[in-house]
C-alpha cells in the first residue's frame, strides 16, 4: 500500500525541478506510475510511505515529441501507445510499435512511459534493446543557481545494472534521442510466460536497412534484453552482415554467436536457444517490413543444415 | 499529511472532494464515490478488472493515483448507460451469455466499449489483442469475443438491434440460448459483491501473518496495536469462546493459530480498525515470539518414521488413506505378458478466482452472529461457527454474497471466524478484503500429487492387473483432503474395466500451503496419470491409442473398481467423437511416419501473435522504402 503527505503535479520544468530540488529525503519522481504503485505491494517493497510524490506527466516541456537532423528527440513523457498509434513516430521508430505491442497491454501503454521504463532499469525492460540499437541517447536536468542545466549520455552509459543508473539525485530525465531510422524496417521478438503482460525472458530488437536493389544489407542494428544485467548490442553481428548480400544462410550464420553471450543467472540454457532464434528472427521479419516474402518454415530449417 | 483537493468529471457530473494525497483512482472510484462497478481484483495491474476511461482512453485505476485524475474525465461502468437502459456492448454480453461468475465482467465491458470506440471496425485478432489486459477466469474467452463482435455489427448498422434480444423460446431449455437473469446486473456492475458491501459505522480489518512454515508460538503481545488510536480490537485465539477447529472433514484449523503455526501465511492475529491503513500500521505494533521448528515439505518425507508431527492428532502425519481393492492384482500380474511401471506428478495450483475472499460480519439486534461472504459452503460454515464462538444455531448466520468465481477454493472457512470475532468483539460491522498476495498466500490449492503406477497387460492390449498409489500434499491443514482422496481414488484407474486392482490414495500433512477442493477434486490428478499410462502402454504393445482404450474400456453392466455395476456406459461413443473430432490418424505411436497429418488444419488454435492493427494501419515501411 503506498500514501505519501503530498502529491504535486508541476506543469513546467523549473517548478518541477525546484519542487524536486526542495522535496524531503524520499521522496519520489512519478511518471506513469506503473512501476511505482504495484512496487509498493507485499512480497516486494510492501507498505510505503512517501513524504511527496512529483508527477512530472503535466510538465509541458517533457510531453510531445521533435524530429531534427536525423535524430528524434522524445520528451520523457512519451506513453508506449504513441509508437502505435502516431504514424510520424511509427515510419521514425519502426521496431517501436511492435515493441509496444508485445509490451504490457492497451491500458497500461497509455500510461507506461519510455523515460519511466529506461529509470527502472529492469534487466527485462522492453524498450531498452530498441533504445539502445537507435544509438539512443537520455537528456537530465538539473537546477544549478536558479537556472536550468542538461547533461545527455548514451543510454547504454546511463544503465549500470539491475536498477541502477547515473541519475543524479536533483535531476529529473527530460528526454530520451534516437536516430531517425526512417527507410529500415523494424521488428522486436518478445518472449515470457504468456502474451499480454508479461515481461520479457528474453527479447531482441532489430533493424535493417537495404541497398536501392533490396539485395544487400546496408546497415543493421541489433539488440538484446533479458540476457544479462544489462541490455547488450550486438555490434559485431551488425558489422558481420553490414555491406553482405541478404541470404538466408548469412543470417542463419549471424544469429548462431550470440547464444554464448547469455549471462543470466536463471534459465541460462533456455534463453541460448531462445536467442539465436530471435536474432534470426529478428532480422527476417524486418527484412519482411521492407517487403521480403515471409520464410516458410521449411526454408528456415532448410538454411540451418 | 496534507489533504488533496481533486476536482474532475465522474460519469458526466462534477465531483469536488478532499482526498488522501497517496490514494489510487480504484479507492477513489469504490471507496469515496462508491461507484463499486469498478473492481479490485489484482490491485497489480495484471487483470483488468478495475478498468476506466480517463480522458477517453481506457486504463488500471488501480494503478493510477487518482491526483493524476485532477480535472480530467473519468467514464465508469456505471456510466455507460443511461439508468435502466444497457449499451449495445453490455446487451451483446447478455445475448451471448458471456456472464458466468461476474466479476471480471465490468472491466470487460469496458475492454469491449475501449477496443470498439478505438476501431469500430476492429476485426476478431484485434479485439482479442485489445482485451489482452483483462482476464476471466470462469466464461472463457469465446463467449467474451462472440458478444464483441456480436456488438461491433450492431453498432455499424449491418446487424438488427433486434438480434441483441432473447431468442424465442422453444419447447425446451435444452439445445436452446437462454439468456442469464443475472446478467444485467453483471454487465452493468450494478451486482454488489461482498467487497463492494458497506455498512455504516464498519471497521476495517487486515490480519497479520505467519511468516515461519512451522514453528511454536511462544507468545503473542497485542498491548501497542491495542493502543494505537483508532484500532478497536485485536483478535488471537485466545478471543475464542467455544470449540476452535474447522475443516471440511477433520476440524484441524483453528480461526487462527493456536500454539503454533504450520504453514507460511498462516493467520496468528486480527486487528480490526476505523481504516485499512490504521489496520495496517496496527499489525506491525503486534510482537509475536516464535520457536522455529522443523518444517515438512514432501509428503514423503512427512511418511518417513520419526518425522516431526504437525498435528498431534495424526503422529503419523496422514490426513486420510483410502484403500481400495478388486480381485487379486498378484494373480493379475502373474497373467500379464508385460508389466509397466511409471511415476507421475502434478504440481500445486492456485484457483485464482478473480474476487479475493471477503466478508463483513456484524451482531444484530437480536444478538445474531452474522456473516456476509462468498462461501462455496455456508450452511456447514454456519454450524462450525456456532461451535467455535458457543452460540445456539439460531444466533449464527451465514449469508452468500455473489461468489466472483470459486472453482472449490472458496469452500473453506479460512477467514469468518475472523470477521465474525471482531464483530463480536465490538458489536460493530467488520470487513475483511483480502488482497491477491494474501489470496494466494492463504487459501487452498490443488492437491500436488505423486501417483506410482504398476500396470499388467497382455500383448493383446488387455489389462490384467494394476496398482495405483497416489502421495497428495494436503498441506498444513485437512481441508477437503479427505474428499479429494476419496474421489482420486474411486475415480484412480479411469473408465476401464481392470479386474485385478489395488489403489491407495494418501492425503499427508506437510508444512506447504493447504490443498483443498478445487474442480475435479481429485480426478484430474488421477486421471493424468491413467491417460498417460495407456498411453505409454500403448506405444510398448504397439497398439494405437485409442485402440488400447477400446480394449479395456468399460461398456454396458461393467462393474466399477469400486465395484458398482453400471447400467449403461457411453465410452465408445465418447472415444467415437474424440477420434472423429481429432481428425485421428490412426496406428501405433512412432509407426506412423515422419509427419503427422492430424496436426493442425481447420479448428486447431493457432500460436498467438500480436500487431494485426500495426499491418492493418497502412503498410507504412512499404511505402517509404518506395
Ligand atoms: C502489469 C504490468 C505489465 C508490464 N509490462 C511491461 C512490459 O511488457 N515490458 C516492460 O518493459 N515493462 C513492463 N511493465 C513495467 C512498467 O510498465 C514500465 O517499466 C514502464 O515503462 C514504467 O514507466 P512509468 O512511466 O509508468 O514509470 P513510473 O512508475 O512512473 O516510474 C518508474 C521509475 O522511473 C522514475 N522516473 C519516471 N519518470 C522520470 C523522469 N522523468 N525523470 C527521472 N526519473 C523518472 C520514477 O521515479 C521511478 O523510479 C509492466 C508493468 C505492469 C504493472
Ligand atoms: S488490473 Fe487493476 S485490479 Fe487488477
Ligand atoms: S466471469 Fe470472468 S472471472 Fe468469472
Amino acid at each position: 500500500m503506498l500514501t505519501c503527505d503530498t502529491y504535486r503535479l508541476p506543469t513546467s520544468l523549473k517548478e518541477a525541478l525546484a519542487l524536486w530540488a526542495g522535496a524531503p529525503e524520499g521522496s519520489r519522481l512519478v511518471a506513469g506510475a506503473t512501476d511505482i504503485l504495484p512496487w509498493a505491494r507485499e512480497g516486494r517493497a510492501g507498505d510505503v510511505h512517501l513524504p511527496e510524490m512529483i508527477d512530472v506527466s503535466r510538465v509541458a516541456e517533457l510531453c510531445g515529441y521533435e524530429i531534427a537532423d536525423g535524430r528524434v528527440r522524445l520528451g520523457a513523457n512519451v506513453a508506449y501507445q504513441q509508437f502505435l498509434t502516431d504514424p510520424v513516430l511509427r515510419s521514425h521508430l519502426p521496431c517501436m510499435p511492435y515493441c509496444a505491442v508485445w509490451f504490457a497491454d492497451d491500458q497500461i501503454r497509455e500510461q507506461a512511459t519510455l523515460a519511466g521504463n529506461i529509470v527502472n532499469a529492469s534487466p527485462a525492460a522492453d524498450g531498452v534493446p530498441p533504445v539502445i540499437a537507435m544509438n539512443g541517447d537520455i537528456e537530465m536536468a538539473r537546477l544549478e543557481g536558479g537556472e536550468v542545466v542538461t547533461r545527455a549520455m548514451p543510454v547504454a552509459e546511463f544503465i549500470m545494472g539491475p536498477g541502477r543508473t547515473k541519475l543524479a539525485g536533483n535531476e529529473i530525465v527530460t528526454a530520451v534521442t534516437l536516430d531517425s531510422m526512417q527507410g529500415y524496417g523494424g521488428s522486436f521478438q518478445k518472449v515470457g510466460q504468456r502474451r499480454s503482460l508479461v515481461i520479457s525472458a528474453v527479447c531482441c530488437a532489430a533493424l535493417v536497412k537495404t541497398d536501392a536493389s533490396g539485395e544487400v544489407f546496408e546497415d543493421v542494428r541489433l539488440a538484446l534484453g533479458g540476457v544479462g544485467p544489462v541490455p547488450m548490442r550486438l555490434t559485431d553481428i551488425e558489422d558481420m552482415l553490414r555491406g553482405k548480400r541478404i541470404d538466408r544462410k548469412l543470417i542463419a550464420e549471424a544469429s548462431v554467436g550470440p547464444a554464448d553471450r547469455v549471462a543470466s543467472r536463471s534459465r541460462v540454457a533456455y534463453r541460448k536457444a531462445v536467442v539465436s532464434g530471435f536474432v534470426e528472427a529478428a532480422i527476417e521479419d524486418a527484412l519482411v517490413e521492407l517487403g521480403a516474402p515471409e520464410p516458410t518454415p521449411e526454408q528456415r530449417e532448410a538454411a540451418h543444415v | 499529511m496534507s489533504d488533496f483537493e481533486m476536482e474532475l468529471e465522474v460519469n458526466g457530473r462534477k465531483v469536488r472532494r478532499r482526498i488522501e494525497p497517496g490514494q489510487r483512482l480504484l479507492d477513489f472510484l469504490r471507496d469515496d464515490l462508491n461507484l463499486t462497478g469498478t473492481k479490485e481484483g489484482c490491485g497489480a495491474g495484471e487483470c483488468g478488472t478495475c478498468s476506466v476511461f480517463v480522458d477517453g482512453k481506457l486504463v488500471k485505476s488501480c494503478l493510477m493515483p487518482a491526483a493524476k485524475a485532477q480535472g480530467t474525465k473519468v467514464e465508469t461502468v456505471e456510466g455507460l448507460a443511461k439508468p435502466g437502459e444497457l449499451t449495445p456492448v453490455q446487451r451483446a454480453f447478455h445475448k451471448t451469455g458471456a456472464s458466468q461468475c461476474g466479476y471480471c465482467i465490468p472491466g470487460m465491458v469496458m475492454a469491449a466499449t475501449s477496443a470498439l470506440r478505438e476501431n469500430p471496425d476492429a476485426g476478431i485478432d484485434e479485439i482479442k489483442e485489445r482485451l489482452g489486459g483483462n482476464i476471466c477466469r470462469c466464461t472463457g474467452y469465446t463467449k467474451i469475443f462472440e458478444a464483441v463482435e456480436l456488438a461491433r455489427e450492431v453498432i455499424a448498422g449491418r446487424l438488427n438491434p433486434a438480434t441483441l434480444e432473447a431468442d424465442p423460446a422453444g419447447e425446451s431449455f435444452i439445445g436452446n440460448n437462454v439468456r442469464r437473469l443475472d446478467a444485467p446486473s453483471k454487465v452493468s456492475g450494478r451486482l454488489r459483491y461482498a467487497g463492494d458491501m458497506v455498512m455504516p459505522d464498519m471497521l476495517h480489518m487486515q490480519v497479520l501473518r505467519s511468516p515461519h512454515a512451522h514453528a511454536k508460538i511462544r507468545s503473542i503481545d497485542t498491548s501497542a496495536a491495542e493502543a494505537l488510536d483508532g484500532v478497536a480490537c485485536v483478535i488471537t485465539c485466545d478471543d475464542v469462546p467455544g470449540e476452535d477447529g474447522f475443516g471440511v472433514f477433520v476440524h484441524d484449523q483453528p480461526v487462527m493459530a493456536r500454539g503454533k503455526v504450520r504453514h507460511v501465511g498462516e493467520a496468528v492475529a486480527a486487528v480490526a480498525a476505523e481504516d485499512i491503513a490504521t489496520a495496517r500500521k496496527a499489525l506491525k505494533l503486534i510482537r509475536v515470539d516464535y520457536e522455529e521448528l522443523p518444517g515438512l515439505f514432501d509428503p514423503e518425507d512427512a511418511m518417513q518414521p520419526g518425522a516431526p508431527v504437525i498435528h498431534d492428532y495424526a503422529p503419523d502425519n496422514i490426513v486420510k488413506h483410502i484403500p481400495v481393492r478388486k480381485g487379486d492384482v498378484e494373480k493379475g500380474f502373474a497373467e500379464a505378458d508385460i508389466i509397466v511401471e511409471q511415476t507421475y506428478e502434478t504440481q500445486q495450483v492456485e484457483h485464482a478466482y478473480l474476487e479475493p475472499e471477503a466478508g463483513i460480519a456484524y451482531v444484530d439486534a437480536d444478538d445474531v452472529v452474522t456473516v456476509i461472504s462468498p462461501s462455496q459452503n455456508i450452511t456447514h460454515h454456519r454450524h462450525m461457527l456456532a461451535h467455535i464462538i458457543d452460540r445456539p444455531i439460531n444466533k449464527v448466520r451465514f449469508i452468500m454474497s455473489p461468489v466472483g468465481g470459486g472453482f472449490g477454493g472458496k469452500e473453506d472457512m479460512i477467514y469468518q471466524g475472523m470477521l465474525a470475532l471482531a464483530a463480536m468483539k465490538t458489536h460493530r460491522p467488520v470487513k475483511l478484503v483480502f488482497t491477491r498476495e494474501e489470496s494466494i498466500i492463504a487459501s487452498a490449492k490443488r492437491h500436488p500429487s505423486r501417483v506410482t503406477y504398476r500396470m499388467g497387460l497382455k500383448k493383446n492390449g488387455r489389462i490384467t492387473a494394476a496398482s495405483f498409489r497416489m502421495i497428495s500434499d494436503g498441506g498444513a491443514y485437512g481441508m477437503s483432503t479427505e474428499g479429494v482422496m476419496r474421489k482420486a481414488a474411486i475415480l484412480s484407474c479411469g473408465p476401464y474395466d481392470i479386474p485385478n486392482v489395488q489403489i491407495d490414495t494418501y492425503g499427508v500433512y506437510t508444512n506447504n500451503t493447504p490443498s483443498g477442493a478445487f474442480r475435479t477434486f481429485g480426478g484430474m490428478q488421477a486421471q493424468f496419470a491413467t491417460e498417460s499410462h495407456l498411453d505409454i502402454c500403448a506405444e510398448k504393445l504397439g497398439l494405437d491409442p485409442f485402440e488400447i482404450r477400446r480394449i479395456n474400456m468399460m461398456r454396458d453392466g461393467a462393474v466399477t473398481h469400486t465395484q458398482q455395476k453400471l447400467g449403461s456406459v457411453s465410452l465408445a461413443r465418447v472415444l467415437e467423437a474424440a477420434e472423429k473430432a481429432s481428425r485421428w490418424e490412426a496406428g501405433p505411436v512412432g509407426q506412423r511416419g515422419p509427419v503427422r497429418g492430424d496436426l493442425g488444419g481447420e479448428g486447431t488454435r493457432q500460436p498467438c501473435t500480436l500487431g494485426s492493427r500495426i499491418k492493418s494501419a497502412d503498410g507504412h515501411n512499404k511505402e517509404k522504402v518506395a
